[in-house]
């Protein structure tokens, strides 16, 4: 027997069983489709986090050092940096202060979600925390060295202070010191009230001016890629070790990437429990097929008998039982597919709020799984249909 | 050699134990192509197991059995039903129709068997189905037909590989009498046409009229043994 005609035979079967080829492929339709729901969720929640790092900048190393009597380490640093070559992407002093920002009549003390960070970064700052420049100009090497009054504002503030006007070329106050708005940046995380686009970046050589301190005590320092970040956090250790007088100073160095493979194997060990969880109810459903497959068999004895008197060998009755297993099987994989794939958008519409598409290969691997379960809790039924002797199946009724 | 030839041929259940019993108990039996032969019993005489034995369904406990030259006695299940397949053709009392196959699937399903690819089996299966009659019936369902058209198609269904045996088990037996009157004469048609080995069991002895040679079984042994003419029946 042809395996075209096996698989003619099964459909027909199963037409012909509706409401319980229906039943039977329950057990597979759920499993299947939770499988896809709970994992796709689960990995979706994990990009969007590493979505947020990698808005955020990723492979961000945020060093602290400081040696009480005055000396500034900002310029040894970056010609450290500087010196581990393509391992840094840039480098920064990244000092956070507050005050509200004022044009005209509008305060950014009077925000819902709270004022803006004012950070004090040099011209690789938005290299370091990845913004880009959406209007006017970055800071410049000639706003550092002479101290200019000028600010780059983050989408959000200029937003909040200018509504659709252009910001740049207008005078703001900052803590009572007038500032010209040279740039905008672009919105990194547009979606989000409290967001890493409220700020604004001014030289940090205006450290003096708004803060009252000489020395840059916090700095950014970005690796090159997620392999480099270690590796570079490790080195600046040691060059701050050298540096830095632990008896009369500290210094930190702490790398985001941490957080980041923290709940990315939180993550992971989620979607296995989640998966480990629904593959039990797959399993369920396959021995749910094994039952019905027996039923099947004994119901189908005479057809059986007739089919070997006619001539069928064992491997033919062997392959059309499990054919048809394996294709109420699939065609439970199917279904549960594409529940699968309906409640993973509905889950992450819910749950993330943002459309969650579940992967291609775990959705083969899916279907080929139910397959093989098809096949593998087939396989005893299907040989004991195969062994029936004819002269046993035909007295049957 | 003749087409068929069985040696003392013993099928015992329950050998050696209290309840043993001898359904077969040494049968000589030899048959030679183109016969028509009726084999006639009691119901209990043992002339369905010979049936069973005769048509490789069954294995006998002793003795040898020659189909068409090759020694059935002794074969595998797979053997068995490869023989079953190319050399005998069964007609059964209740058809053993799929319920789930039309017409022209039932006839196919022992040439799908073969191997023989989709287009030749169809044209065969079909030229089957014409020659009992029921050309215009190919896409019926067996629940869609009357008794003598189910036992119709089984008919096409047994000569459809061309086999050189019919084995037919009381095939009249679910029908009324004209109808199966009709499936005898399809038999005897074939007997002339094609010159096909007929063995036809049945406890009926108007049916057993139908063949050229009568063999009564009783008590698991052959009683009579002879031409259609020198019994009354």
């Amino acid at each position: 027997m042809n395996l075209k005609q096996s698989f003619r035979m099964a459909f027909k079967s199963i037409r012909s069983n509706r409401v319980r080829s229906l039943l039977t492929m329950l057990g597979i339709i759920i499993g299947v489709a939770a499988v896809i729901i709970m994992v796709s969720v689960v990995r979706g929640s994990n990009r969007h986090i590493k979505e947020y790092y990698e808005r955020m900048g990723n492979n961000r190393i945020t060093v602290s050092a400081e040696q009480w009597g005055g000396m500034d380490i900002s310029q040894s640093l970056y010609d450290y940096c500087l010196s581990l070559g393509p391992l840094v992407y840039g480098v920064t002093p990244d000092i956070t202060t507050e005050g509200p920002i004022i044009y005209r009549d509008k305060s950014t003390g009077d925000m819902e979600n709270g004022s803006p960070s004012i950070k004090l970064g040099s011209v690789q700052y938005s290299l370091c925390n990845n913004f880009q420049i959406a209007r006017g100009r970055d800071l410049c090497q000639m706003d550092i060295q002479s101290s200019q009054q000028v600010i780059i504002l983050g989408a959000r503030t200029a937003q909040y202070l200018f509504n659709y006007q252009n910001p740049v070329g207008k005078t703001v106050l900052l803590r009572g010191h007038p500032f010209e708005v040279v740039g905008v940046y672009q919105a990194k995380d547009p979606d989000s009230e409290y967001s890493m686009d409220n700020m604004a970046v001014v030289p940090y050589t205006l450290n003096r001016l708004l803060n009252r301190r000489d020395t840059v005590d916090s700095f950014t320092v970005r690796a090159s890629s997620s392999e480099t970040t270690a590796e570079v956090s490790s080195r600046v250790s040691g060059f701050l070790k050298g540096q830095i007088d632990t008896e009369r100073g500290y210094f930190s160095v702490y790398s985001e990437n941490q957080d980041m493979k923290a709940s990315d194997d939180q993550n992971r060990m989620m979607s296995m429990v989640l998966g480990g969880i629904a593959s039990i109810s797959l399993l369920v459903g396959g021995i749910g097929i094994m039952n019905i497959m027996l039923v099947t068999v004994t119901e189908r004895t005479r057809e059986i008998g007739i089919r070997k008197a006619i001539g069928a060998k064992r491997k033919s009755i062997l392959a059309q039982f499990l054919i048809e297993a394996s294709v109420v099987c699939g065609v439970g994989g199917l279904l549960g597919i594409a529940i699968g794939v309906a409640g993973t958008l509905v889950a992450g519409q819910l749950i993330l709020r943002a459309v969650v598409l579940p992967d291609l290969p775990m959705s083969a691997g899916a279907f080929l799984f139910s397959v093989a379960m098809g096949v593998g809790f087939g396989i005893y039924p299907a040989a004991k249909a195969s062994k029936l002797q004819p002269v046993v199946a035909l007295r049957a009724d | 050699m003749n087409l068929i030839e069985m040696e003392q041929i013993y099928k015992i259940y329950h050998e050696g134990l209290e309840n043993e019993v001898r359904a077969l108990n040494g049968i000589d039996l030899s048959i030679g192509r183109g016969e028509f032969v009726a084999i006639i019993g009691a119901s209990g005489s043992g002339k369905s197991t010979l049936m069973n034995v005769l048509g490789c369904l069954d294995l006998p406990s002793r003795g040898t059995y020659h189909l068409n030259g090759k020694l059935a006695s002794s074969m595998t299940d797979d053997e068995l039903s490869h023989i079953r397949n190319v050399e005998i053709g069964f007609i059964f009392q209740g058809y053993n129709l799929i319920p789930a196959l039309d017409a022209l699937e039932n006839v196919e399903l022992p040439l799908i068997y073969q191997g023989i690819g989709a287009e030749q089996r169809a044209r065969t299966a079909r030229e089957a189905l014409e020659r009992v009659g029921l050309g215009e019936r190919v896409h019926n369902y067996p629940s869609q037909m009357s008794g003598g058209q189910q036992q119709r198609v089984a008919i096409a269904r047994a000569i459809s590989t061309g086999a050189p045996i019919l084995m037919a088990d009381e095939p009249t037996g679910a029908l009324d009498s004209k109808t199966g009157e009709q499936v005898l004469d399809t038999l005897h048609q074939l007997h002339r046409e094609q010159g096909t080995t007929i063995l036809l069991i049945t406890h009926d002895n108007k049916v057993a009229a139908a063949a050229e040679r009568v063999i009564r079984i009783a008590d698991g042994r052959i009683v009579v043994d002879c031409p259609r003419e020198e019994i009354a029946l």
